[in-house]
């Protein structure tokens, strides 16, 4: 799908829907090669270092996330998006970067991403917590 | 205006302490909500909170990127506050005078006309740097 010929906001939505129904090769196309990932629990360069980081979250939490606010650039170049992350313990993650999880730990929080695009693809992605700690858990 | 010009002329009216202008850009039913769990309700709640941040130290806000979409406006800010008075109390963590904060933060605005209904901010990235070089 390219951001141009289908509208940016469809664009994201079919990333987070391949996200959440964790199809890397779908969410994976999405990233440049080169990608810079600031995340929550993670800080990566490139589309491999992102997406084994995923694989690796994947075996022990279901992560699903859901868009709230959506504001695209007219010139397609960027993307802020207002994101409910809900993630459910599989098992047990005593070293999870941002926590530990016990299975079935659920935790809830909403960020800020910004995304910068190139050729359709995301060269780099931010994200900054809006929910206070205190108020993420389910 | 665009709601991008609107919005620079809005931070040029903070970074020049010129409350009576910035009390225009909010609805008189604005909401901040600020991801440290700051909220306030209201253009005077909202001004007398920057007024007393102001009060001690000097806070400048750069831009680094806004672009609007509908009725939102999505802003990535930079802001310095430089200590003018020892700030035992301030809002983010106590400083000295002659100490400096680095806020990085992406930000929402929600508008209606010409006025901010809701301002929602997240900080991305943080940096202190003493006065003392500690």
């Amino acid at each position: 799908m390219s951001a141009r010929a289908s509208g940016l906001r469809p664009w994201f939505e079919a990333y987070l829907a391949a996200f959440n129904r964790a199809d890397f090769p779908a969410f994976g196309d999405y990233y440049a090669e080169d990608i810079v990932f600031h995340g929550q629990a993670a800080q990566l360069v490139g589309r491999e270092a992102v997406l084994a980081f995923y694989h690796q979250v994947r075996t022990y939490l279901h992560e699903r996330i859901e868009l709230i606010s959506f504001v695209g650039a007219p010139d397609g170049s960027r993307i802020a998006a207002e994101l409910h992350t809900t993630l459910l313990g599989l098992r047990d993650w005593p070293d999870m970067p941002t926590g530990p999880v016990r299975a079935g730990d659920m935790r809830m929080r909403v960020s800020f991403a910004m995304y910068d695009i190139a050729d359709d693809r995301f060269t780099r992605i931010r994200t900054a917590r809006f929910s206070p700690p205190g108020r993420e858990a389910a | 205006m665009t709601p991008e010009a609107r919005f620079r002329a809005y931070i040029q009216a903070f970074n020049a302490t010129d409350w009576e202008a910035l009390q225009g850009y909010y609805a008189p039913d604005v909401r901040l909500v600020i991801g440290n769990g700051t909220e306030l309700n209201g253009r005077a709640a909202i001004v007398d909170f920057y007024g007393q941040v102001k009060r001690q130290t000097r806070r400048t806000i750069e831009i680094v990127q806004c672009f609007a979409d509908g009725q939102t406006l999505a802003a990535e800010i930079e802001s310095e506050f430089l200590a003018i008075e020892n700030a035992p109390d301030f809002a983010v963590r106590p400083m000295a005078k002659g100490d400096r904060y680095y806020l990085n933060s992406f930000v929402f605005y929600d508008f209606e006309g010409e006025q901010y209904t809701r301002i929602r901010a997240a900080t991305f990235r943080r940096e202190y740097r003493s006065a003392a070089g500690g």
